[in-house]
Protein backbone atom coordinates (compact mmCIF):
# COMPACT_ATOMS: atom_id res chain seq x y z
CA UNK A 1 0.00 0.00 0.00
CA UNK A 2 2.50 2.38 0.83
CA UNK A 3 4.74 1.43 -1.91
CA UNK A 4 1.64 1.86 -3.97
CA UNK A 5 1.14 5.52 -2.82
CA UNK A 6 4.84 6.91 -3.29
CA UNK A 7 4.46 5.46 -6.92
CA UNK A 8 1.60 7.23 -7.97
CA UNK A 9 2.91 10.55 -5.65
CA UNK A 10 6.77 10.41 -7.72
CA UNK A 11 4.90 9.58 -10.94
CA UNK A 12 2.57 12.45 -10.51
CA UNK A 13 5.78 14.76 -9.55
CA UNK A 14 7.45 13.56 -12.90
CA UNK A 15 5.01 14.27 -15.00
CA UNK A 16 4.15 17.87 -13.64
CA UNK A 17 7.59 18.41 -13.80
CA UNK A 18 7.44 17.20 -17.71
CA UNK A 19 4.29 19.53 -18.45
CA UNK A 20 6.44 22.16 -16.88
CA UNK A 21 9.21 21.07 -19.55
CA UNK A 22 6.83 20.72 -21.99
CA UNK A 23 4.47 23.80 -21.81
CA UNK A 24 6.38 26.60 -22.99
CA UNK A 25 6.76 24.76 -26.30
CA UNK A 26 2.74 23.67 -26.67
CA UNK A 27 2.21 27.28 -25.84
CA UNK A 28 4.36 28.70 -28.35
CA UNK A 29 3.67 26.34 -31.43
CA UNK A 30 -0.19 26.63 -30.65
CA UNK A 31 0.34 30.88 -30.62
CA UNK A 32 1.53 30.70 -34.23
CA UNK A 33 -2.18 29.07 -35.95
CA UNK A 34 -3.60 31.70 -34.12
CA UNK A 35 -4.76 35.32 -35.07
CA UNK A 36 -3.22 38.28 -33.72
CA UNK A 37 -6.14 39.60 -31.83
CA UNK A 38 -6.65 36.15 -29.94
CA UNK A 39 -3.13 36.25 -29.11
CA UNK A 40 -3.80 39.75 -27.33
CA UNK A 41 -7.01 39.11 -25.98
CA UNK A 42 -7.38 39.21 -22.40
CA UNK A 43 -9.19 35.59 -22.18
CA UNK A 44 -6.57 33.14 -23.35
CA UNK A 45 -7.16 29.39 -24.41
CA UNK A 46 -3.78 27.24 -25.18
CA UNK A 47 -5.40 26.34 -28.14
CA UNK A 48 -6.08 28.19 -30.74
CA UNK A 49 -10.06 28.86 -31.24
CA UNK A 50 -9.80 29.69 -34.99
CA UNK A 51 -6.72 27.83 -36.47
CA UNK A 52 -4.93 30.02 -39.20
CA UNK A 53 -2.02 29.84 -41.21
CA UNK A 54 -1.45 33.62 -41.61
CA UNK A 55 1.34 33.86 -39.38
CA UNK A 56 3.26 31.35 -41.47
CA UNK A 57 2.67 33.17 -44.57
CA UNK A 58 2.97 36.54 -43.58
CA UNK A 59 6.49 36.04 -41.77
CA UNK A 60 7.88 35.12 -45.04
CA UNK A 61 5.96 37.75 -47.23
CA UNK A 62 7.53 40.70 -45.06
CA UNK A 63 10.98 38.84 -44.58
CA UNK A 64 12.57 36.39 -46.69
CA UNK A 65 12.49 34.01 -43.45
CA UNK A 66 12.34 30.80 -45.31
CA UNK A 67 16.00 31.90 -47.68
CA UNK A 68 17.56 32.10 -43.71
CA UNK A 69 16.01 29.05 -43.24
CA UNK A 70 17.81 27.28 -46.18
CA UNK A 71 20.93 28.78 -45.47
CA UNK A 72 21.10 28.17 -41.73
CA UNK A 73 20.42 24.34 -42.84
CA UNK A 74 22.90 24.18 -45.32
CA UNK A 75 25.93 25.72 -43.51
CA UNK A 76 24.51 23.35 -40.78
CA UNK A 77 24.79 20.36 -42.06
CA UNK A 78 28.13 20.96 -44.24
CA UNK A 79 29.63 21.92 -40.69
CA UNK A 80 28.18 18.69 -38.93
CA UNK A 81 30.00 16.60 -41.39
CA UNK A 82 33.32 17.98 -41.58
CA UNK A 83 33.28 18.22 -37.60
CA UNK A 84 32.13 14.77 -37.33
CA UNK A 85 34.58 13.26 -40.16
CA UNK A 86 37.92 15.33 -38.50
CA UNK A 87 36.47 14.56 -34.84
CA UNK A 88 36.68 10.85 -35.53
CA UNK A 89 40.20 10.98 -37.70
CA UNK A 90 41.67 12.79 -34.69
CA UNK A 91 40.23 10.59 -32.27
CA UNK A 92 41.33 7.40 -33.83
CA UNK A 93 44.94 9.28 -34.52
CA UNK A 94 44.88 9.81 -31.12
CA UNK A 95 43.41 6.78 -29.32
CA UNK A 96 44.74 3.87 -31.54
CA UNK A 97 48.28 4.98 -32.77
CA UNK A 98 51.33 5.27 -30.19
CA UNK A 99 53.62 8.52 -31.01
CA UNK A 100 56.15 11.13 -29.30
CA UNK A 101 53.85 13.66 -28.33
CA UNK A 102 50.68 12.18 -28.30
CA UNK A 103 49.63 12.75 -24.58
CA UNK A 104 51.13 16.62 -25.31
CA UNK A 105 48.78 17.16 -28.25
CA UNK A 106 45.68 15.52 -26.58
CA UNK A 107 46.12 17.95 -23.49
CA UNK A 108 46.49 20.49 -25.74
CA UNK A 109 42.78 19.65 -27.18
CA UNK A 110 41.45 19.25 -23.95
CA UNK A 111 42.94 22.71 -23.22
CA UNK A 112 40.90 23.99 -26.16
CA UNK A 113 37.64 23.64 -24.40
CA UNK A 114 38.52 25.55 -21.65
CA UNK A 115 38.96 29.16 -23.48
CA UNK A 116 36.21 30.61 -23.19
CA UNK A 117 35.06 32.50 -26.64
CA UNK A 118 35.15 35.56 -25.60
CA UNK A 119 38.79 35.56 -26.13
CA UNK A 120 39.55 34.23 -29.47
CA UNK A 121 36.72 36.08 -31.00
CA UNK A 122 37.84 39.34 -31.36
CA UNK A 123 41.27 38.84 -33.15
CA UNK A 124 39.40 35.86 -35.38
CA UNK A 125 36.90 38.69 -36.32
CA UNK A 126 40.19 40.70 -37.30
CA UNK A 127 41.68 37.69 -39.25
CA UNK A 128 38.84 37.13 -41.23
CA UNK A 129 38.79 40.85 -42.41
CA UNK A 130 41.97 40.24 -42.98
CA UNK A 131 41.75 37.24 -45.07
CA UNK A 132 39.21 38.89 -46.97
CA UNK A 133 36.64 36.53 -45.87
CA UNK A 134 33.77 38.97 -44.71
CA UNK A 135 30.08 38.33 -46.01
CA UNK A 136 31.24 34.53 -47.41
CA UNK A 137 30.94 31.55 -46.15
CA UNK A 138 34.25 30.39 -46.21
CA UNK A 139 34.19 32.51 -42.59
CA UNK A 140 31.76 30.54 -41.22
CA UNK A 141 33.16 27.14 -42.23
CA UNK A 142 37.07 27.26 -42.18
CA UNK A 143 37.11 28.42 -38.41
CA UNK A 144 34.67 25.48 -37.51
CA UNK A 145 36.85 22.33 -38.92
CA UNK A 146 37.93 20.97 -35.78
CA UNK A 147 36.27 20.80 -32.67
CA UNK A 148 38.17 20.38 -29.51
CA UNK A 149 34.81 18.65 -27.87
CA UNK A 150 34.53 16.60 -30.97
CA UNK A 151 37.88 15.03 -30.76
CA UNK A 152 37.61 14.32 -27.15
CA UNK A 153 34.66 12.60 -27.16
CA UNK A 154 35.74 10.46 -30.31
CA UNK A 155 38.95 9.72 -28.79
CA UNK A 156 37.12 8.37 -25.55
CA UNK A 157 34.71 6.01 -27.52
CA UNK A 158 36.91 5.19 -29.92
CA UNK A 159 39.45 3.92 -27.18
CA UNK A 160 36.77 1.44 -26.55
CA UNK A 161 36.92 -0.60 -29.64
CA UNK A 162 39.14 -3.90 -29.22
CA UNK A 163 42.38 -3.27 -31.29
CA UNK A 164 42.19 -6.84 -31.97
CA UNK A 165 39.17 -6.56 -34.80
CA UNK A 166 42.16 -3.92 -36.32
CA UNK A 167 44.69 -6.10 -35.67
CA UNK A 168 43.41 -8.73 -37.77
CA UNK A 169 42.15 -6.18 -40.48
CA UNK A 170 45.69 -5.38 -40.25
CA UNK A 171 46.61 -9.02 -41.06
CA UNK A 172 44.20 -9.20 -43.85
CA UNK A 173 46.33 -6.38 -45.74
CA UNK A 174 44.11 -3.57 -45.20
CA UNK A 175 45.60 -0.19 -45.23
CA UNK A 176 45.05 2.33 -42.34
CA UNK A 177 42.64 4.04 -44.66
CA UNK A 178 40.53 1.40 -45.30
CA UNK A 179 40.37 0.48 -41.45
CA UNK A 180 39.50 3.85 -41.03
CA UNK A 181 36.56 4.35 -43.00
CA UNK A 182 35.65 0.79 -42.92
CA UNK A 183 35.93 -0.35 -39.86
CA UNK A 184 35.73 2.37 -36.95
CA UNK A 185 33.59 5.05 -38.81
CA UNK A 186 31.05 2.17 -38.80
CA UNK A 187 31.50 1.12 -34.99
CA UNK A 188 31.52 4.65 -33.46
CA UNK A 189 27.67 5.06 -34.07
CA UNK A 190 26.80 6.53 -30.95
CA UNK A 191 29.76 8.62 -30.53
CA UNK A 192 29.40 10.20 -34.09
CA UNK A 193 25.05 10.54 -33.69
CA UNK A 194 25.87 13.12 -30.10
CA UNK A 195 28.68 14.79 -31.81
CA UNK A 196 26.04 14.86 -34.60
CA UNK A 197 23.26 16.36 -32.38
CA UNK A 198 25.89 18.64 -30.45
CA UNK A 199 27.45 19.83 -33.13
CA UNK A 200 24.15 20.79 -35.35
CA UNK A 201 22.34 22.49 -32.47
CA UNK A 202 25.56 24.58 -31.66
CA UNK A 203 25.67 25.51 -35.48
CA UNK A 204 22.52 26.06 -35.76
CA UNK A 205 21.59 28.13 -32.85
CA UNK A 206 25.23 30.37 -32.95
CA UNK A 207 24.27 34.28 -33.23
CA UNK A 208 27.60 36.24 -32.81
CA UNK A 209 29.97 34.84 -35.44
CA UNK A 210 26.89 35.01 -38.37
CA UNK A 211 25.95 38.43 -36.89
CA UNK A 212 29.69 39.50 -36.97
CA UNK A 213 31.12 38.38 -40.61
CA UNK A 214 27.93 37.92 -43.04
CA UNK A 215 26.40 41.30 -44.24
CA UNK A 216 23.76 41.02 -46.74
CA UNK A 217 20.28 39.74 -45.78
CA UNK A 218 20.56 36.81 -48.85
CA UNK A 219 23.22 35.09 -46.92
CA UNK A 220 22.69 35.63 -43.40
CA UNK A 221 21.35 32.36 -41.41
CA UNK A 222 18.60 31.55 -38.90
CA UNK A 223 19.56 32.89 -35.46
CA UNK A 224 20.18 36.22 -36.83
CA UNK A 225 17.47 36.40 -38.70
CA UNK A 226 15.36 35.89 -36.03
CA UNK A 227 16.25 38.80 -34.10
CA UNK A 228 16.18 41.04 -36.93
CA UNK A 229 12.46 40.26 -37.58
CA UNK A 230 12.00 40.84 -34.09
CA UNK A 231 13.82 44.32 -34.13
CA UNK A 232 11.66 45.08 -37.17
CA UNK A 233 8.24 43.55 -36.65
CA UNK A 234 8.04 43.30 -32.50
CA UNK A 235 4.31 43.88 -32.85
CA UNK A 236 3.46 41.39 -35.01
CA UNK A 237 3.16 38.69 -32.75
CA UNK A 238 1.36 35.87 -34.58
CA UNK A 239 4.19 36.08 -37.15
CA UNK A 240 7.04 36.46 -34.34
CA UNK A 241 5.27 32.83 -32.95
CA UNK A 242 5.64 31.17 -36.96
CA UNK A 243 9.55 32.12 -37.03
CA UNK A 244 10.13 30.93 -34.01
CA UNK A 245 8.44 27.56 -33.99
CA UNK A 246 10.71 27.33 -37.50
CA UNK A 247 13.74 27.60 -35.66
CA UNK A 248 13.11 25.41 -32.99
CA UNK A 249 11.60 22.47 -35.02
CA UNK A 250 14.32 21.14 -36.97
CA UNK A 251 16.45 20.51 -33.82
CA UNK A 252 13.76 19.16 -31.83
CA UNK A 253 13.03 16.64 -34.78
CA UNK A 254 16.60 15.33 -35.15
CA UNK A 255 16.68 14.96 -31.51
CA UNK A 256 13.50 13.09 -31.03
CA UNK A 257 14.30 11.20 -33.42
CA UNK A 258 18.14 10.22 -32.46
CA UNK A 259 17.29 10.54 -28.73
CA UNK A 260 18.63 6.95 -28.07
CA UNK A 261 21.86 7.14 -29.37
CA UNK A 262 22.42 10.42 -28.24
CA UNK A 263 21.89 9.88 -24.56
CA UNK A 264 23.89 6.84 -24.54
CA UNK A 265 26.58 8.52 -26.16
CA UNK A 266 26.73 11.71 -24.10
CA UNK A 267 26.41 9.81 -20.69
CA UNK A 268 28.96 7.30 -21.76
CA UNK A 269 31.71 10.03 -22.47
CA UNK A 270 31.22 11.78 -18.95
CA UNK A 271 31.45 8.55 -17.12
CA UNK A 272 34.33 7.71 -18.99
CA UNK A 273 35.98 10.79 -19.14
CA UNK B 1 58.62 13.92 -33.55
CA UNK B 2 57.61 11.32 -36.12
CA UNK B 3 60.03 8.44 -35.74
CA UNK B 4 58.66 5.14 -35.80
CA UNK B 5 58.64 3.99 -32.45
CA UNK B 6 57.53 0.40 -32.88
CA UNK B 7 58.23 -2.14 -35.85
CA UNK B 8 54.92 -2.89 -37.05
CA UNK B 9 53.79 1.10 -38.33
CA UNK B 10 52.96 0.70 -41.56
CA UNK B 11 53.74 3.28 -44.31
CA UNK B 12 49.78 4.24 -44.35
CA UNK B 13 49.78 4.62 -40.64
CA UNK B 14 52.62 6.91 -40.83
CA UNK B 15 51.08 8.96 -44.12
CA UNK B 16 47.57 9.25 -42.04
CA UNK B 17 49.22 9.69 -38.40
CA UNK B 18 51.12 13.06 -40.48
CA UNK B 19 48.29 14.36 -41.99
CA UNK B 20 46.26 14.22 -39.15
CA UNK B 21 48.84 15.84 -36.41
CA UNK B 22 49.57 18.38 -39.16
CA UNK B 23 46.24 19.17 -40.11
CA UNK B 24 45.24 19.68 -36.00
CA UNK B 25 48.40 22.03 -35.15
CA UNK B 26 48.03 23.91 -38.56
CA UNK B 27 44.46 24.37 -37.58
CA UNK B 28 44.45 25.33 -34.37
CA UNK B 29 47.89 27.90 -33.85
CA UNK B 30 45.96 29.57 -36.74
CA UNK B 31 42.23 30.27 -35.04
CA UNK B 32 42.97 29.59 -31.43
CA UNK B 33 46.89 29.93 -30.30
CA UNK B 34 47.67 33.17 -32.75
CA UNK B 35 44.22 34.76 -32.00
CA UNK B 36 45.49 34.09 -27.57
CA UNK B 37 48.00 36.24 -28.94
CA UNK B 38 46.85 38.78 -30.83
CA UNK B 39 44.24 39.21 -27.93
CA UNK B 40 46.31 39.37 -25.37
CA UNK B 41 48.68 42.01 -26.79
CA UNK B 42 45.33 44.09 -27.57
CA UNK B 43 44.40 44.19 -23.88
CA UNK B 44 47.24 46.47 -23.78
CA UNK B 45 46.24 48.73 -26.31
CA UNK B 46 43.66 51.59 -27.57
CA UNK B 47 41.93 49.35 -29.80
CA UNK B 48 39.50 50.73 -32.25
CA UNK B 49 38.88 49.17 -35.89
CA UNK B 50 36.42 51.59 -37.03
CA UNK B 51 38.51 54.50 -36.47
CA UNK B 52 41.68 52.57 -36.35
CA UNK B 53 43.42 53.18 -33.76
CA UNK B 54 45.60 51.03 -31.94
CA UNK B 55 47.81 52.94 -29.71
CA UNK B 56 50.08 51.47 -26.25
CA UNK B 57 48.18 51.93 -23.10
CA UNK B 58 50.26 49.44 -20.82
CA UNK B 59 47.84 48.67 -17.89
CA UNK B 60 45.18 51.37 -18.58
CA UNK B 61 42.55 48.90 -20.06
CA UNK B 62 43.20 46.66 -16.28
CA UNK B 63 43.02 49.50 -14.30
CA UNK B 64 39.85 50.09 -15.83
CA UNK B 65 38.30 47.01 -15.80
CA UNK B 66 39.28 46.44 -11.58
CA UNK B 67 37.82 50.07 -11.38
CA UNK B 68 34.65 50.15 -13.13
CA UNK B 69 31.10 49.95 -11.39
CA UNK B 70 29.53 48.48 -14.40
CA UNK B 71 32.03 45.51 -14.11
CA UNK B 72 31.50 45.07 -10.63
CA UNK B 73 27.98 45.26 -11.03
CA UNK B 74 28.05 42.54 -13.56
CA UNK B 75 30.54 40.33 -11.69
CA UNK B 76 27.90 40.41 -8.70
CA UNK B 77 24.98 39.46 -11.00
CA UNK B 78 26.76 36.78 -12.59
CA UNK B 79 27.64 35.69 -9.19
CA UNK B 80 24.05 35.48 -7.88
CA UNK B 81 22.89 34.11 -11.29
CA UNK B 82 25.97 31.31 -11.12
CA UNK B 83 25.35 30.26 -7.99
CA UNK B 84 21.52 29.75 -8.07
CA UNK B 85 21.40 28.61 -11.33
CA UNK B 86 24.07 25.60 -10.85
CA UNK B 87 22.27 24.88 -7.43
CA UNK B 88 18.83 24.29 -9.17
CA UNK B 89 20.68 22.60 -11.51
CA UNK B 90 22.33 20.20 -9.68
CA UNK B 91 19.63 19.88 -6.49
CA UNK B 92 16.57 19.53 -9.55
CA UNK B 93 18.78 16.93 -11.78
CA UNK B 94 20.06 14.79 -8.72
CA UNK B 95 16.40 14.40 -6.98
CA UNK B 96 14.92 13.60 -10.40
CA UNK B 97 17.57 11.35 -11.19
CA UNK B 98 17.41 9.73 -8.71
CA UNK B 99 13.58 9.14 -9.24
CA UNK B 100 13.23 8.11 -12.27
CA UNK B 101 16.23 5.62 -11.49
CA UNK B 102 14.25 4.09 -8.21
CA UNK B 103 12.57 1.30 -8.56
CA UNK B 104 8.93 3.22 -8.54
CA UNK B 105 9.39 4.88 -11.52
CA UNK B 106 8.63 2.75 -15.45
CA UNK B 107 8.85 5.01 -18.28
CA UNK B 108 12.53 5.88 -17.07
CA UNK B 109 13.73 6.77 -20.85
CA UNK B 110 10.57 8.56 -21.76
CA UNK B 111 11.00 10.74 -18.80
CA UNK B 112 14.85 11.60 -19.15
CA UNK B 113 14.01 12.41 -23.14
CA UNK B 114 11.49 14.58 -22.00
CA UNK B 115 13.62 16.69 -19.60
CA UNK B 116 16.34 16.56 -22.29
CA UNK B 117 14.07 18.72 -25.01
CA UNK B 118 15.01 22.25 -23.78
CA UNK B 119 18.59 21.27 -23.70
CA UNK B 120 18.49 20.63 -27.29
CA UNK B 121 16.64 23.88 -28.27
CA UNK B 122 18.28 26.95 -29.90
CA UNK B 123 19.03 29.35 -26.91
CA UNK B 124 18.17 32.12 -29.15
CA UNK B 125 15.12 31.09 -30.17
CA UNK B 126 14.04 29.43 -26.60
CA UNK B 127 15.22 33.27 -25.07
CA UNK B 128 12.25 34.84 -27.56
CA UNK B 129 9.40 32.19 -25.98
CA UNK B 130 10.07 33.09 -22.78
CA UNK B 131 10.45 36.82 -23.34
CA UNK B 132 6.91 36.83 -24.98
CA UNK B 133 6.26 34.67 -22.09
CA UNK B 134 7.01 37.01 -19.63
CA UNK B 135 5.47 39.19 -21.60
CA UNK B 136 2.67 41.41 -19.64
CA UNK B 137 0.08 41.74 -22.45
CA UNK B 138 0.38 38.19 -24.23
CA UNK B 139 2.51 36.47 -21.83
CA UNK B 140 1.37 33.44 -20.30
CA UNK B 141 3.21 33.61 -16.86
CA UNK B 142 0.79 36.09 -15.15
CA UNK B 143 -2.57 34.61 -16.48
CA UNK B 144 -1.48 31.17 -15.32
CA UNK B 145 -0.35 32.58 -11.61
CA UNK B 146 -3.21 35.55 -11.75
CA UNK B 147 -0.30 38.15 -11.41
CA UNK B 148 0.62 41.65 -12.89
CA UNK B 149 3.85 41.77 -12.96
CA UNK B 150 6.14 43.55 -15.53
CA UNK B 151 9.11 41.21 -15.37
CA UNK B 152 11.84 42.24 -17.71
CA UNK B 153 11.02 45.57 -16.88
CA UNK B 154 10.94 45.73 -13.10
CA UNK B 155 15.09 45.69 -11.89
CA UNK B 156 13.61 43.22 -8.97
CA UNK B 157 12.30 40.35 -11.33
CA UNK B 158 14.71 40.33 -14.38
CA UNK B 159 17.81 39.02 -13.49
CA UNK B 160 15.31 36.55 -11.39
CA UNK B 161 13.29 35.78 -14.97
CA UNK B 162 16.59 35.51 -16.61
CA UNK B 163 17.41 32.59 -14.31
CA UNK B 164 14.10 30.90 -14.00
CA UNK B 165 14.74 30.25 -18.04
CA UNK B 166 17.85 29.10 -17.78
CA UNK B 167 17.27 26.37 -14.87
CA UNK B 168 14.09 25.62 -17.18
CA UNK B 169 16.52 25.15 -20.05
CA UNK B 170 19.52 23.31 -18.30
CA UNK B 171 18.33 21.26 -15.57
CA UNK B 172 17.70 18.71 -17.95
CA UNK B 173 21.57 17.93 -18.71
CA UNK B 174 22.11 17.37 -15.19
CA UNK B 175 19.12 15.01 -14.86
CA UNK B 176 21.08 12.78 -17.97
CA UNK B 177 24.35 12.83 -16.47
CA UNK B 178 23.32 12.23 -12.80
CA UNK B 179 21.38 8.98 -14.47
CA UNK B 180 24.19 7.84 -16.19
CA UNK B 181 26.06 8.28 -13.13
CA UNK B 182 23.73 6.01 -10.91
CA UNK B 183 23.51 3.47 -13.76
CA UNK B 184 27.31 2.92 -13.68
CA UNK B 185 27.56 3.13 -9.35
CA UNK B 186 29.18 -0.50 -8.44
CA UNK B 187 26.43 -2.72 -7.95
CA UNK B 188 28.05 -4.68 -4.89
CA UNK B 189 28.38 -1.29 -2.67
CA UNK B 190 24.56 -0.79 -2.42
CA UNK B 191 23.89 -5.06 -2.37
CA UNK B 192 26.40 -4.39 0.95
CA UNK B 193 23.98 -1.61 2.72
CA UNK B 194 21.07 -3.69 1.66
CA UNK B 195 22.64 -6.58 3.73
CA UNK B 196 24.28 -4.22 6.60
CA UNK B 197 20.09 -3.46 6.77
CA UNK B 198 20.28 0.62 5.88
CA UNK B 199 17.29 2.24 4.94
CA UNK B 200 16.88 3.92 1.62
CA UNK B 201 17.47 6.86 2.75
CA UNK B 202 20.78 6.26 4.26
CA UNK B 203 21.39 4.32 1.07
CA UNK B 204 21.26 7.71 -0.60
CA UNK B 205 22.91 10.13 1.87
CA UNK B 206 26.09 7.40 2.90
CA UNK B 207 26.68 5.26 -0.32
CA UNK B 208 25.16 6.51 -3.57
CA UNK B 209 25.53 10.60 -2.82
CA UNK B 210 29.23 9.61 -1.88
CA UNK B 211 29.78 7.57 -4.96
CA UNK B 212 28.20 10.18 -7.23
CA UNK B 213 31.07 12.96 -6.12
CA UNK B 214 33.00 12.85 -9.56
CA UNK B 215 29.73 12.97 -11.62
CA UNK B 216 28.52 16.48 -9.14
CA UNK B 217 32.07 18.40 -9.84
CA UNK B 218 31.99 17.56 -13.50
CA UNK B 219 28.37 19.13 -13.89
CA UNK B 220 29.40 22.19 -11.31
CA UNK B 221 33.04 22.81 -13.16
CA UNK B 222 30.74 22.47 -16.82
CA UNK B 223 28.06 24.82 -15.32
CA UNK B 224 30.66 27.44 -14.18
CA UNK B 225 32.91 27.47 -17.16
CA UNK B 226 29.40 27.96 -19.25
CA UNK B 227 27.52 30.89 -17.13
CA UNK B 228 30.68 32.59 -16.64
CA UNK B 229 30.37 32.79 -20.57
CA UNK B 230 26.57 33.01 -21.24
CA UNK B 231 24.90 36.39 -22.68
CA UNK B 232 22.46 35.05 -25.26
CA UNK B 233 19.58 35.31 -23.45
CA UNK B 234 20.75 38.63 -21.61
CA UNK B 235 20.94 40.05 -25.26
CA UNK B 236 17.74 38.47 -26.60
CA UNK B 237 15.53 39.49 -23.17
CA UNK B 238 17.04 42.07 -21.61
CA UNK B 239 19.70 43.48 -23.20
CA UNK B 240 21.30 44.46 -19.15
CA UNK B 241 18.67 46.12 -18.87
CA UNK B 242 16.51 47.50 -17.00
CA UNK B 243 19.35 50.62 -15.80
CA UNK B 244 22.36 47.50 -14.97
CA UNK B 245 20.08 44.85 -13.26
CA UNK B 246 20.75 42.12 -16.15
CA UNK B 247 24.30 42.82 -16.42
CA UNK B 248 26.78 39.65 -16.82
CA UNK B 249 30.09 39.93 -17.14
CA UNK B 250 29.84 38.17 -21.08
CA UNK B 251 27.45 40.46 -22.04
CA UNK B 252 29.40 43.24 -21.06
CA UNK B 253 32.02 41.70 -23.16
CA UNK B 254 29.80 41.44 -26.35
CA UNK B 255 29.00 45.07 -25.47
CA UNK B 256 32.11 46.90 -25.61
CA UNK B 257 33.50 45.00 -28.45
CA UNK B 258 30.48 44.33 -30.82
CA UNK B 259 28.69 47.38 -30.04
CA UNK B 260 31.18 50.34 -29.22
CA UNK B 261 33.91 48.60 -30.79
CA UNK B 262 36.25 48.95 -27.39
CA UNK B 263 38.71 45.86 -28.93
CA UNK B 264 41.51 46.81 -26.58
CA UNK B 265 38.76 46.99 -23.27
CA UNK B 266 37.20 44.17 -24.44
CA UNK B 267 40.31 41.92 -24.92
CA UNK B 268 41.45 42.89 -21.14
CA UNK B 269 37.77 42.07 -19.79
CA UNK B 270 38.25 38.52 -21.57
CA UNK B 271 41.10 38.02 -20.15
CA UNK B 272 40.06 38.88 -16.64
CA UNK B 273 37.32 36.38 -17.20
CA UNK B 274 39.41 33.80 -18.57
CA UNK B 275 41.33 34.01 -15.20
CA UNK B 276 38.44 33.55 -13.18
CA UNK B 277 36.97 31.01 -14.74
CA UNK B 278 40.21 28.64 -14.32
CA UNK B 279 40.29 29.88 -10.75
CA UNK B 280 36.80 28.72 -10.12
CA UNK B 281 37.42 25.63 -11.91
CA UNK B 282 40.26 24.80 -9.80
CA UNK B 283 38.65 25.96 -6.49
CA UNK B 284 35.97 23.36 -7.18
CA UNK B 285 38.46 20.70 -7.72
CA UNK B 286 40.26 21.58 -4.03
CA UNK B 287 36.91 22.30 -2.45
CA UNK B 288 35.38 18.58 -3.06
CA UNK B 289 39.34 17.11 -2.46
CA UNK B 290 39.79 14.52 -5.50
CA UNK B 291 42.65 16.62 -7.24
CA UNK B 292 43.59 13.60 -8.96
Amino acid sequence: MRRKVSVIALNTILLLLGVVTVYPFVWMLSSSFKQNSEIMALEQHLLPQTFVLDNYVNMNAHFNFMRFFANSLLITLVVTVIVVYTSTLCGFVLSKYEFKGRKLLFGFVLSTMMIPWCVTIIPKYSMIQSFGWMDSYKALIIPAMFSGFGIFMMKQHISALPDEILEAARMDGANEFYIFHRIVLPMSKNGISSIAIFQFLWTWEDFLWPYLVINSEEKQLLAVGLKMFNGQYSTDYGALFAATAISIIPVLLIYLFFQKQFIAGIASSAVKG
Amino acid sequence: MFRKTHPLQSRSEIILRNIVVTAMVIFFTVFLIVPIGIAFAGSFHEWNPLSGTYNFLGLENYKEVFTSALFGKSMLNTLIFSVVVIFFRVALGLGIAYAIYSALVKHKSFFRALYYMPVVTPMVAVAFVWKFMYNPQIGMINQIFGLDVNWLMNPKTALLAVMIMTIWKDFGYAVVMFMAGLYSLPADALEAAKVDGANAWQTFRYITLPLLKPMTLFVVITSIISYIQAYVQILIMTEGGPGTATYLSSYIIYDEAFVKYNFGYASALSFVLFVITAVFTWLSFRVSGTEE
